[in-house]
């Protein structure tokens, strides 16, 4: 499975739309309406499936699916 | 019979209960009624359903063991509930029925491997009909009860008056597994670990602030005979409990509400801001405050829709000098919070543990008098599906706090926001309640007036 769908259904159990249904450009709090919980506790959740680390300092830039997918891709 | 060790929610739960010495500590309830003439057959039937829908309420716990420990375990889906009595209190005034479900409130279930719930259907004053449920905190949480009742009110609309169908709720088990399996990932709980111990590390051990002043942490000092503590002794014996409850008016929430909104933060942390404000002013100035926040950790879909006892308390340690602005002192709060959130699946009592470790804190005593519950609009309670049928929804307090002050604030349907206080009457009086929630109020509007007036000024100023 590729990394993009990967994250997008992990995605998709916070949110209400399927893994097929979120684009790149959604954002986090405006448009899947995940509270900064939501987002937190998704993070960990990367971390623990794809075995990262993410610096705490960064989580503020992450806004969209997009720019977390390319934070993800520079990590895995 | 498989067996589960509790999670760390429950293991939070189940401590209170094992150093109070009574399930009480433990208890939660609620009234939920519709304003319509009642099948209560039909009712019973839809709380035998219920039992099968919803896992966490065949939760059931064995005989602690010789490490005081106990593990849980779900009973059988298709075992009968039993009958359900029927209370008839139509012929009192309201107070009087309130008083009558309140000590219900009070009772416990004592004994090993039974039933951790009780339903009694009610007939209350005014025509409302419904029914009264008493459950241990350990099967479920506020949140988790809200979506019981809902369903169950689901189920007997659907019944009775022919609503859609309620969706199934997730499965519980799969929940309560996938975060067993969380909390044990040895990766994740020594970087939560490495979180908490860090915050020590740095800010070194907290210091205790009351509502009442710095004579309650001086007494202990006294107690202790030790004049550099710095937690205060909890009550253990008298925990009764008393609730006052204030509500703010529509306008002046929506103003929070889009202070809030405007300047992207969380309800939850400008009333953290507001408590720890409070406690600074009345405890000479002091910048290093800690609040017990809990967090509800129902993020994903499943989560949301399950029952359990998923809540949790952390400590929210606050260091803000009082040159600093209202509204980055909300900041300072929020990115703290978000940091703990990370680690929101780490047990809490393993921060006590290293705490005693590290400064050989006595035991019974505590850093935090004060411990909050936000309830955003969303967790409400739902009636989405009972639209026009006037109902009545009232939760009951168990009667034993195990926390000196404890705070809830939820909105309600009429645009209000309800701060609801528990307090231990052994310390506490109504006057402290009303002067905490008379400043809590004046702080907040001080600093949505003109957020970058200083933490100092404010509390000289309110």
């Amino acid at each position: 499975m590729n990394l993009d769908l990967q994250f997008k259904e992990i995605l998709a159990q916070y949110c209400d739309y399927s893994a097929d249904e979120i684009t790149n450009d959604m954002r986090f709090r405006e448009d899947l309406a995940m509270s900064s919980l939501d987002f937190a506790t998704l993070l960990g959740e990367i971390e623990d499936e794809f075995d990262i680390e993410f610096e705490e300092v960064g989580f503020a830039n992450i806004m969209s699916v997009g720019k977390a997918l390319e934070v993800l891709e520079e990590m895995v | 019979m498989k067996t589960y060790p509790l999670t760390a929610a429950q293991r939070m739960h189940d401590i209170w209960i094992r150093d109070y010495g009574t399930q009480q500590v433990s208890g939660v309830s609620m009234v939920a009624a519709l304003k319509i003439p009642m099948e209560f057959d039909v009712l019973q039937r839809c709380m035998q359903m219920e039992y099968e829908r919803n896992g966490c309420m065949r939760l059931r716990f064995t005989k602690r063991n010789r490490q005081g420990e106990v593990k849980q375990y779900f009973s059988g889906k298709k075992r009968s509930i039993g009958e359900v009595p029927l209370i008839d209190l139509s012929g009192m005034s309201s107070q009087e029925a309130d008083d009558t479900m309140q000590h219900w409130a009070y009772q416990t279930f004592d004994g090993d491997n039974i039933a951790m719930f009780e339903f009694k259907m009610v007939k209350l004053p005014h025509g409302f009909n419904g029914f009264f449920l008493h459950m241990d905190h350990r099967l479920v949480d506020s949140q988790g009860l809200a979506v019981l009742v809902g369903d169950l009110l689901r189920l007997y609309a659907h019944e009775v008056l022919g609503t859609k169908e309620p969706p199934e709720l997730a499965d519980f088990s799969q929940v309560l597994e996938r975060d067993l399996a969380k909390a044990s990932n040895p990766r994740r709980l020594e970087k939560d670990k490495r979180f908490w111990d860090d915050q020590l590390d740095t800010l070194g051990e907290p210091l205790y602030s009351d509502i009442q002043g710095p004579s309650v942490l001086e007494e202990s000092r006294r107690l202790h005979n030790d004049p550099t503590l710095r937690a205060a002794d909890v009550e253990m014996t008298d925990t009764f409990v008393a609730v006052k409850d204030y509500y703010l008016e529509p306008e002046p929430t929506s103003r929070l509400m889009r202070f809030c909104e405007y300047n992207q933060l969380s309800v939850t942390n400008v009333i953290l801001l507001l408590i720890r404000t409070y406690l600074s002013k009345v405890n000479n100035g002091q910048e290093d405050i800690t609040i017990q926040n809990f967090i509800s950790r129902r993020s994903t879909r499943a989560e949301m829709a399950s029952g359990g006892s998923r809540t949790i308390m952390f400590p929210c340690r606050t260091v803000i000098p009082p040159d600093m602005e209202f509204l980055d002192a909300a900041y300072e709060i929020q990115q703290a919070q978000n940091r703990i959130y990370l680690h929101g699946n780490y047990d809490p009592e393993l921060i006590r543990e290293e705490m005693r470790k590290r400064y050989g804190t006595p035991p019974n005593t505590a850093y935090e008098s004060c411990y909050l519950t936000y309830q955003p609009p969303a967790a409400s309670y739902e009636t989405a599906s009972l639209k026009g049928i006037p109902f009545y929804v009232k939760w009951f307090a168990n009667g034993a706090a195990t926390k000196k002050m404890y705070l809830t604030v939820s909105h309600n349907s009429a645009g209000e926001m309800r701060f609801s206080y528990h307090y231990q009457t052994a310390h506490l009086v109504e006057n402290d309640i009303e002067l905490l929630y008379y400043y809590m109020m004046k702080i907040l509007f001080r600093g949505i007036n003109d957020p970058h007036v200083t933490v100092g000024d404010i509390m000289a100023q309110v």
